[in-house]
């Protein structure tokens, strides 16, 4: 009951996860992003030890494929999960294991991941690898937000009678800091999509501001004077 | 315009960072922690390459006021910067530039610092300590989620005339594992302090559940059958039966 896209700018080499699901408060599986390393999830029935050994291969120079066999090969439990990894190449590989429940599969190409189970079927999978593709020049924030909505769109989770509920969902993109550029959750809500949607929406306007108040701390408005501009900029 | 507090629970050496701001989404500004070494977060006119570098320090064995002196010396703007650190011991440095804005200050207390900026005022400092030792041998979540709420009962972000709204709040908890035991956020909201209990709480519910799962896959319920259990709990015991009773543990 969880879909996911894996991402890297073919331009920028950034590298993001986009992600909903019914489980509640998903962002904080969501630590497997490094900047210049590589991006990985584990879903599913997630083995939440697998994500920070992945990312410490990446970083070693591990390759995406001889990683996930590693993670298999670590985990005696690996036919529960569901995992995908891109490494700082592009190269994409995902596993997803016999026993995880409902319609679950992904789709894998240069950059991306889309993966998912407990979905309505397998077209999901194909909107999510679509949305995420339909503008490959976009920033990858973006992308993946698009992947995501497609998903939800082609049916999302749950059975063709019967939709699951996205109660958390999250985005997160690294460039080339220690921290991540776009860092974004929804921990607990009805149509958490929908509410990561209106998140971004609110957030990207601020973005830049926030960014140039850290580094230029001493010729900075207030947040209530820039908020100002905004809502002049809307009128 | 951002109150914060960092705490250690000394029985179990976990560590925690508890934050609420006007800004949005602030749990994503929250890189600075890690089980066995510290915390370090720095708000205000945030410098964010701060943090990653403090807990590299804090885990390379400098002490927290040695990596507080790096950081001025590796900062032109130190002075807007607000920072507290403190390592897996409870030893703790803070700095509260003279360029930040509105009332700012810290207050360090046995395993803890309260700091923020843009306050109605010193109570707030006193409301976040205070309400981290009401109840000291609680999980160290609830202990940090009952400081935000001291601080804001205290009055919170603002002046005296108008108080400023916490748009985004978060609670960070790590133990021994490479990644969080708890990691709660609220990034968008009118009142961020109150649905960050609501997430909390709810969190709190499914915690083992999600745990249980990851490790012993085979054994695992569906989350269906979880959430109808726990709905005819709920049920059962309409008067907002809490959280500790639906997980069947005694309350203290």
């Amino acid at each position: 009951m969880t879909y996911t896209v894996l991402g890297r700018c073919h331009r920028t080499g950034r590298l993001g996860i986009g992600i909903a699901t019914f489980s509640i408060t998903v962002g904080r599986y969501c630590y497997g992003v490094k900047s210049n390393a590589g991006v990985t999830v584990s879903q599913a029935f997630a083995n939440e030890r697998n994500n920070a050994l992945a990312l410490r291969l990446l970083t070693q120079g591990f390759t995406a494929r001889s990683v996930l066999q590693q993670l298999m090969e670590n985990d005696p439990y690996a036919q529960y999960r569901q995992i995908g990894v891109i490494d700082r190449s592009g190269m994409a590989v995902a596993h997803t294991g016999p026993h995880t429940r409902g319609w679950s599969g992904h789709v894998v190409g240069e950059n991306y991941v889309a993966f998912g189970n407990g979905l309505v079927g397998p077209d999901v999978a194909d909107a999510i690898a679509k949305g995420f593709l339909a503008e490959p020049d976009a920033d990858l924030e973006h992308r993946l937000l698009m992947g995501i909505e497609a998903g939800r769109n082609a049916g999302g989770q749950g059975t063709r009678e019967r939709h699951k509920a996205e109660r958390s969902a999250a985005l997160r993109v690294y460039s080339k800091d220690a921290f991540a550029d776009i860092d974004l959750r929804v921990d607990l809500h009805e149509t958490a999509v929908e509410e990561l949607r209106r998140v971004w929406n609110e957030y990207k306007q601020y973005e830049a501001y926030y960014r140039d108040r850290e580094r230029n701390p001493s010729g900075a408005k207030g947040q209530e004077e820039f908020m100002k501009t905004l809502r002049a900029a809307e009128a | 315009m951002t109150y914060s507090i960092i705490g250690r629970c000394a029985r179990t050496g976990r560590l925690g960072l508890g934050i609420t701001t006007f800004s949005l989404a602030v749990g994503g500004r929250c890189e600075g922690i890690a089980a066995g070494i510290g915390v370090c977060k720095t708000q205000a006119f945030p410098n964010r390459t701060n943090d990653p570098l403090g807990i590299k320090l804090l885990a390379e064995g400098f002490l927290p006021a040695r990596v507080m002196e790096m950081f001025a010396a590796n900062d032109s703007e130190h002075d807007y910067r607000q920072i507290a650190i403190m390592d897996r011991e409870g030893r703790i440095a803070a700095h509260t530039g003279s360029g930040t804005r509105g009332w700012s200050g810290h207050q360090v207390d046995t395993d803890c610092v309260a700091f923020g900026n843009g306050l109605v005022g010193p109570q707030v400092l006193a409301g976040l300590i205070a309400g981290f030792k009401t109840r000291p041998d609680d999980a160290l979540e609830y202990r940090l989620m009952r400081a935000i709420e001291g601080g804001r009962d205290a009055g919170g972000q603002g002046n005296a005339t108008t108080h400023k709204p916490e748009r985004s709040a978060a609670i960070k908890v790590v133990d021994r594992l490479d990644y969080p035991d708890i990691d709660v956020r609220v990034d968008v909201h009118p009142t961020a302090v109150e649905e960050l209990r609501r997430v909390l709480e709810e969190f709190k519910l499914y915690e083992e559940f999600y745990r249980e799962r990851g490790r012993h896959p085979s054994k695992a319920i569906p989350q269906d059958v979880f959430v109808a259990n726990l709905k005819a709990r709920r049920a059962q015991e309409p008067t907002s039966l809490p959280p500790h009773a639906l997980r069947g543990e005694v309350p203290t």
